[in-house]
Order: structure tokens, then sequence, then C-alpha cells
């Protein structure tokens, strides 16, 4: 590890920052191209149903209207990543209510949305699976009858009906060891889906050259798995498509796959004109891959000193019509129902299936929040019914360094101890029991910093300008304009201020794997290390040539190369970019990628996740108060612990734990997509409540730091995991006040009274 | 189409729009101040807040000719031709990732200012809770306009103190 450079640590300013508080920032929403149509989708109204005909003739008469296209123009187009089910327009029949029936372009939004409403489509009901359970019945409608004819990416695992894939975990001998047990705890859980509600929806904008080149302005997570899905759905060379990230107002997990972009690039080549598509609120919360609800059955087999044994689980995610991300995702179920704990035998059985609701993605710790309100809501109800404090019950079973992970990884840089006494101490969790109607809840969490490369250009300009080119994306975190910009700038001897950052563009930035899995600030930041000291190198031989002493001598900082040891040899950046003599300055390149962690292979089939990456744990506690009479929670306090390995930017490092807290506050308390016979009740912030300032205590967040082996200066992925805890927190403060388990999210007011009253939630 | 004529930022516009047309449409599109949001449409995020005549209004839902001959800001207009007070403090204390939300907020937040000058943490969450936020947990936001409300109290009662020849005296 090199010398912390003094920019790190500090709680600098974000680069894009003095452009978003003026309002000059562009977003996805506010890019524009000469000469653009507007697109809108025409959207079934029916959960499952055969299309009978579809007629456009009054569509194409609307004025302004260029293009109406339905499934019939855009045959063979097909989506989701990894199992290819899901035609950009619906072809035969439809399988949720609001799936894209027909694509129009007009020369504004208006006259495309009157054009939508004026098809006119002829519908053949079908029975609509309404749940897992509905899904997996004997006579259940099969979703996608054709589904063995569909492309599958080799790694998952299909037993086929409405079923779109199954992963599965097996460590140890659970029979035998369930067998052992002193005592048996068995529960089932139940999380409905919920959306990423970016406050920006998906928008983008296609554009097509005289020579068939696609361009896209998208606001986007990952431009390269934007161009690979684009090529893949649309049969366009990977080549031909270019991917310009846009400024992002949000993603959360809902801008990392192709959305809105092939229907923009088909109205495009249609029309010969750019197009832009911004999806409405409505069309979000109903049509745009959210997290996916669950159903979780869970044993855990405990001796009698409270020592963890082994855990069987069977995790069936709710996927929606679509597979979209849902057989990556319900593998890091195998990964997070065990919890951090050691264990002698496990068995983890995670399916994804398929129902008539909007296809479902990735969002925030993808898969995690399920399993873990059920893995930690179980935790807590073993501990008090075995009359062990909770907090000691974590302490025993904490997996520690060098124990492995649910599937046999050596566990390193392991901090979960440290992170229970940290939320313990702040809570003050010795004085707990707070008394009638007060209650208390901790759970703890571990999560991943996902690898994969990340490269990096750095380019030293003759006027001694500084410019890092990176294909890493800002979405807002700060990862890239306040992070990467620190570690950058400390590397060189430079202010975060005196460097320019070009982001997120696959023609004219390097590779990155996306901002994704918390990977951002350790990936790129490693990568922009690693060009800086390319960039170093060249710059002291071309230096010491020149001030006639060895590279070794030299230093970097204050914006100049100097010899340590003569005062008067010194020369600027721009200095030694000319002397480079190309008339462009310097170059220098770096790439990272984080090597794979090792696991047991042979634990996991189907999965497409076995490790967990320089692992990072945390803790939270939180106090309500519950209105006995009501049933109302009032969230008091709330804290979080985690480890981020190093801090690089206090204030933004702490936005990621209180921002995470607060989403993952929303999931527990507010927030669930509403489905009644195939239709969502409640699309718009009225009815989908996102939490409010004041519906929220001060989140009182703790950065534990122990460093990690490989992440810049020691850090962790940061982004994700404060999401995932407060599910469960807050259900076992309400189960430490009332004495009534809450067994499905979200933990409203009705549900606390029902549970008062003896009504099982 | 009608001919309306907006006062924004101290600048008259004329212009022509449909006659059902939102201030936030009229904002973004006819006068190209796209500094402004669209989140939710409904009069539901905050995202949109403008002032007229100095109170916070969501432009998603007022339509353009009912604000005819009144004074309208939005964020490009907010601290004249420099930032405001609040902006700034939002830059400086981390109340901005993505900042999608950040011109409503900062709007809402100069209107609370104006109106009770240093407000506390609860008052802040109180006043502001019809504006949204999903990245940053809001914390950073409630002591951004804290901070900048109590450093304009401190600097008007530093005015008042030196025009009333009293050191340590307050207004
Ligand atoms: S866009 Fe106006 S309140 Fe949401
Ligand atoms: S900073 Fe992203 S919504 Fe507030």
């Amino acid at each position: 590890m090199t010398a912390i450079p003094e920019t790190v640590g500090r709680s600098s300013g974000r680069l894009d920052g003095e452009a978003k508080i003026t309002g000059r920032f562009e977003y996805g929403v506010d890019a524009a191209r000469p000469g653009m149509l507007w697109a809108r989708l025409a959207r079934s109204t029916q959960p499952h149903a055969r299309i009978v005909s579809i007629d456009t003739s009054a569509a194409l008469a609307v004025p302004g209207v260029y293009a109406v296209l339905t499934g019939a123009d855009t045959e063979g187009f097909v989506g989701s990543r990894y199992v290819r089910d899901e035609p950009i327009l619906a072809t035969g029949t439809v399988r949720y209510a609001g799936e894209p029936i027909a694509a129009v372009a007009a020369d504004t939004e208006e006259a495309a949305e009157e054009a939508c409403r004026a098809i006119v489509v002829e519908y053949e009901s079908l029975p609509v699976v309404e749940s897992v359970d509905d899904a997996l019945a004997e006579d259940a409608p099969i979703i996608h009858p054709e589904w063995e004819s569909y492309w599958v990416s080799p790694i998952i695992n299909r037993p086929g009906g409405n079923v779109v894939s199954h992963a599965t975990l097996r460590r140890g001998d659970v029979d035998a060891v369930f067998a052992t047990a002193d005592r048996v705890f068995e529960d089932t859980y139940e999380v409905p889906l919920v959306h990423q509600a970016s406050l920006e929806g998906r928008v983008a904008i296609a554009e097509v050259d005289d020579d068939g080149k696609v361009h896209v302005w998208s606001s986007h997570q990952y431009p390269w798995g934007l161009r690979q899905d684009i090529s893949d759905i649309l049969h366009i060379p990977l080549d031909d498509v270019r991917v310009t990230v846009t400024g992002v107002g949000g993603g959360f997990g809902g801008k990392l796959y192709a959305g809105v972009e092939p229907y923009c690039i088909v109205l495009a080549l249609a029309t010969g004109r750019p197009v832009k598509l911004r999806l409405t609120r409505e069309e979000e919360l109903t049509a745009t891959s959210p997290r996916m609800g669950a159903t979780v059955h869970l044993r855990t087999a405990v001796a009698s000193d409270g020592t963890f044994l082994a855990r069987e689980g069977r995790l069936d995610y709710d996927s929606g019509a679509y597979a979209e991300s849902s057989p990556g995702v319900v593998s890091v179920g195998l990964m997070t129902l065990p919890g951090p704990y050691r264990w002698q035998a496990l068995a983890v059985d995670a399916r994804a299936i398929y129902t008539n609701k909007a296809g479902c993605g990735s969002y925030r710790g993808p898969g995690a929040p399920q399993a873990v309100f059920a893995g930690e809501s179980q935790v807590d109800r073993i501990a008090r019914e075995m009359g062990i404090d909770p907090l000691q019950l974590r302490l025993h079973n904490a997996v520690r360094d060098g124990d492995q992970g649910p599937t046999g990884q050596v566990l390193e840089g392991v901090s979960l101890v440290e992170t229970l006494h940290a939320a313990a101490d702040k809570i003050g969790w010795d004085s707990a029991g707070a008394g009638e109607g007060r209650g208390r809840g901790l759970s703890c969490t571990w999560w991943t910093t996902t690898g994969l490369p990340s490269s990096a250009d750095l380019r030293l300009g003759e006027d001694g300008s500084l410019v890092l080119v990176t294909g890493a994306t800002e979405i807002g975190t700060g990862a890239v304009m306040a992070g990467v910009a620190q570690i950058c700038a400390g590397e060189l001897g430079v202010d975060p201020g005196d460097l320019t950052i070009e982001s997120a563009d696959t023609e004219t930035t390097p590779y990155d794997f996306g901002a994704q899995g918390s990977r951002t600030m350790v990936a790129a930041g490693n990568a922009a290390i690693a060009a800086a000291s390319d960039l170093k190198d060249q710059m002291f031989d071309l230096a010491a040539a020149k001030l006639g002493c060895s590279p070794d001598d030299l230093e970097l900082a204050d914006g100049e190369v100097r010899d340590r040891d003569d005062p008067d040899a010194v020369l600027t950046l721009a200095d030694v970019a000319r002397l480079a003599g190309t008339g462009n300055g310097l170059v220098g390149s770096g790439t990272y990628e984080q090597p794979g962690t090792p696991f047991d292979t042979d634990s996991v089939v189907g999965a497409m996740i076995g490790a967990f990456n320089i692992p990072s744990f945390a803790t939270h506690a939180c106090e309500v108060s519950v209105d006995l009479a009501t049933g109302e929670v009032s969230l008091d306090r709330y804290v979080i612990a985690q480890d981020v390995g190093k801090v690089v930017n206090p204030r933004y490092c702490e936005g990621q734990l209180t921002g995470g807290a607060v989403q993952g506050i929303g999931q527990a308390m507010f927030e669930e997509i509403v489905y009644r016979d195939g239709h969502v009740q409640n699309p718009n912030f009225t009815d989908y409540k996102l939490p409010t300032m004041a519906d929220l205590p001060p989140i009182e967040a703790v950065m534990v730091e122990v460093p990690s082996a490989s992440g810049p200066y020691g850090a962790k992925g940061v982004g994700e995991q404060g999401v995932i805890g407060p599910p469960p927190a807050i259900a076992n403060a309400v189960r430490d006040a009332t004495g009534r388990a809450i067994r499905r999210l979200p933990i409203t007011a009705e549900r606390v009274w029902a549970a008062l009253r003896g009504e099982e939630s | 189409m009608t001919a309306f004529s907006l006062l924004v930022n101290g600048v008259e516009h004329t212009m022509e729009a449909p006659a059902g047309a939102f201030l936030l449409d009229v904002l973004r599109d006819s006068l190209g101040l796209a500094g402004t949001k669209e989140a939710c449409a409904e009069g539901e995020c905050g995202s949109c807040t403008v002032l007229v005549d100095g109170e916070p209004v969501d432009s998603c839902i007022l339509f353009a000719g009912q604000v005819e001959g009144r004074k309208i800001t939005t964020v490009e207009g907010l601290g004249g031709d420099g930032l405001h007070p609040v902006q700034e403090a939002f830059n400086a204390l981390g109340a901005v990732q993505c900042g999608f939300c950040t011109p409503g907020f900062v709007v809402a937040a100069a209107a609370l200012l104006d109106r009770v000058g240093s407000p506390t943490p609860d008052q802040v969450r109180e006043e502001l809770a019809g504006n949204l936020c999903r990245c940053t947990g809001y914390d950073n936001i409630v002591a951004a306009v804290v901070s900048a409300g109590a450093a304009s109290e401190a600097s008007v009662a530093s005015a008042a103190s030196v025009a009333s020849g009293v050191r340590g005296g307050g207004s």
C-alpha cells in the first residue's frame, strides 16, 4: 500500500457541486439533440392476455406523428440479460399491466401521447398469476409456455415452468446437525416489491448517423453494459454503438440495464431523426424493474448455549413477468440468508419465480434485504426466546478473521465485532429495556465490493492541466467526483480542484464495469492510482534527464517536480509536459482488476455470485416508540455502524451510510408497490410513500475503519450495505416494544395494530 | 396559444404558450431555465419548487397564466449574480449527491430562511418535508439549511451591533 496522501480523509467539495447547486448541471432529462422527436410508449392495460389485434391507424393519423411501431416491427428484438425472455414490444401475449405494446415518435411529447391513446388493442384475458405461491401451484398457468426455446446464460439453473432460475448452497450435513440441536426455530417472512424511485426517472436519446452508427445519451450507471445490451437486443455490431452517459439524477441499480434506450433506437432508425424518451413517475412505478418481493422460509438449529449450528432456508423471489437481473440477484440470497455468522451446515435454495407483475431488476444491495429481514428477525427471536441478550448472541456467533463465509471463502479484514460494539456503544445498548411501548433493535449485515476491471488515463497538458479520463460513472454518490478525484489528486501532489474529470463514454473513456456492487471508488480509485504512477514515472524520467539527476531523487508536490536534495532543481508540471515534445503533453494509463475471491465451488449450483470480494460488515441499532392504541411506530433513534475500510471523504462516505439507511427505513416502514388483480394500486408519490425528512430522526453514522488489503489505502465498498439492515433492526425494536413479531414488510401502523390484537401479520 | 408575459429572475419575458401550460414547462422549455426539475408532475416531491412573490410553489401544477405579473424566482436567479448562502451551504456540507432535488430544496430553503431567519433542525424537518430527496437521507440538507440560517442571523446580528455601536449586541 502506498503512503496516504494529504487529500485523503478530508471532506473536500465535489467537482460537480457548483454546477448542481446552480441548476447548470445537465441531466438526462435536460439533454437534447437538433431535430429531435419525442417518444411515448403505449402499454398493456391487462396483466395477462393474448393480443387479438392492434389497430394503429388512428394513431398514425394524429398530426405530428412520425412513426408507430408494434411488436410486428420489432420481431426478434428480445431483452433480459441472462434469460432472453422479454420482447421490447409485446408479441402475441402481454404478461404484466404496463408492458409496452407500441412505440410512437412525434414532434411533441403530447402528440406522441395522443397517438398512444388512439391505439386500439383487443385482448383475450388469461388467468393472472398474482404471487409466487400462485405461480408454484400445480395447476398454475405457465407465464412463458415457450421457456425452453429461450437463450439462457450458461451458469443459470433452470428447472422450468414458472421458475426462472434456482440457485442452491449446500455446506455440511444439515440433517445431521439439526438432529443434534437443542432448539429449532422456524418462521416464514414476506417482503413486497419496492422501487428505486430515483428522482430522475429513466431517460435517453438515440441518434443514428448516415453510416448506421448509433449514439445513445442516457442517464445510466453502466455504459458498457448498456452498449452490450443494445447490441444483443437489436443485433447491432457492438462497435456501431456508442453510449455517452449524461448527468444522472439517481440510479440505485435501476439504471444498470437497457430500459428506454432500445425504443429510442428503433424509432430513430424508423424516422431518421434523433428520438428522446423519458418515463413518467407512473410508468416508473408500474413498469420499470423494481426490487423483487420474496417469501422466505427459514429454519435454524441452535445449541443450548446459543451457538448457531445450521440454517436451512428457501427464498422464493418474485421476479415478475420477466427474468431481467433476477437470476443474478437470487444468488445474493445464498450469501446473505446465513448472515455473518459461523455455521456447521447450511442449505439454502433461492429461486426467481415468474408472476404477472413488472419484470424485476436490481436495487441497491440486490437480493439482500429480503434475506436479511428474515435472517436477522429470526436471530432476534432466538435471542429473546432463549433469554440471551441479542447483542451477546450476535457477538457469540459473529464471524472473525480467518473464518469461512457461507460458500467457504476465507474471510479477511473482518469487522463485525467492531461494528457491533460501535453501534451498541452509540445507542447505549447496556441501558436497553426502554419500557412500555418503547424498544430497541439490532441487525447485522455483510456485503461485497464487486471486482472486475476499471481503467483510467491521466492526461498532463502542455499548460500543466490535469485531466483524469475514467470509464467510471458518477451517479451522485461522490465516488468519482469527490473520492476518486481526491485519490488521484493526492497521488499527484495537487488539489482535487486542480483536476478535471471526463467520464463514462464508451468511445472516449477507457472501460469500467459500472456503478454497481459498491465498487466505484475502490476500482476506479485503484485505476487512478495506477495511472498516476505511470504518469509520474514518465514525468520523472523526463525531468531527471533535464535536471541531470536520478528519477529516484525526484518528488511531485505542490504542482511541481523537484529534486529532494536540490531546492533549485524545480520544474512546473507545464515544463515537464513540454519536455515530452509530443505537442500534446503526456498520458499515463492504469488498469485495476480485483482478483476473484476463491471459494468452495462445489457448494453452489446456479449461482452467479459465489463469494463476497473485500467483504465489509455493519451493525444497525435503533430505538422506537409504539403507540399501543393505534400501532403507530415512531423511529426515535437510528444508528448505523459500518466498516468502510478507510474513509476517503468523511462527508460523502457518511452520506452513503445515512442515505442507504434511509432507503432501508423506507422499505421497513413505508414502501410497497401494492398490486391488486395484477394492477399497481399506488403508482405515484402520494400513495407510494418515500420517507420525508419529517419522518426521520437524525441518522447517527459511525464509520468503522478496518482496512482491506487491496482497496485504495485500505478502503472497502461503501454504497449499498446501508440499505440492507433497517427492516430487521426496526422489526426487532417493535418486537422489543410490543412483544409481537412483525413478519411482513412494511411495518405500518395497521400491521402493528393487528399484531397487537394477536392477528398474524 | 396565448401570449403571456412573465417576470422571471428580474427579467420580463413575453412568449406564446398553450393556455393550459404549466409554469414548469414554460420555464424549462420556453425560457430555457432547465435548473428547475420535474420528478412527479403531481405536486408531491418539491423538485419543481420556484418562488412566486417569495412564496415556494410547485411549478408543475401551477398554470403559467396564474402567475402573470408576479415575481418568479428560480434556482438560476436565487443568488442574484452570485450564490445564495443556502446554495453555498449545500455544497460545503455534503447536502448534494445526485443533485436532482437540489434546485427545489435550495429555493424552498431560501424562502424558509427569509421567513424565519434561523430555523432549528426540527423546524427545517417540519417546513421542508414537502421536498423529497432519495440520495442523502436528509441530514446534510437539514444541517446546510440550519447553518445558512445561523450564518445569516450572525451577520445580521453583527451588522446590527455595528450599527448600534454596541459590542456583542444582538438584534
Ligand atoms: S415535480 Fe412538481 S412536485 Fe414533483
Ligand atoms: S441528492 Fe439525489 S435526490 Fe437529493
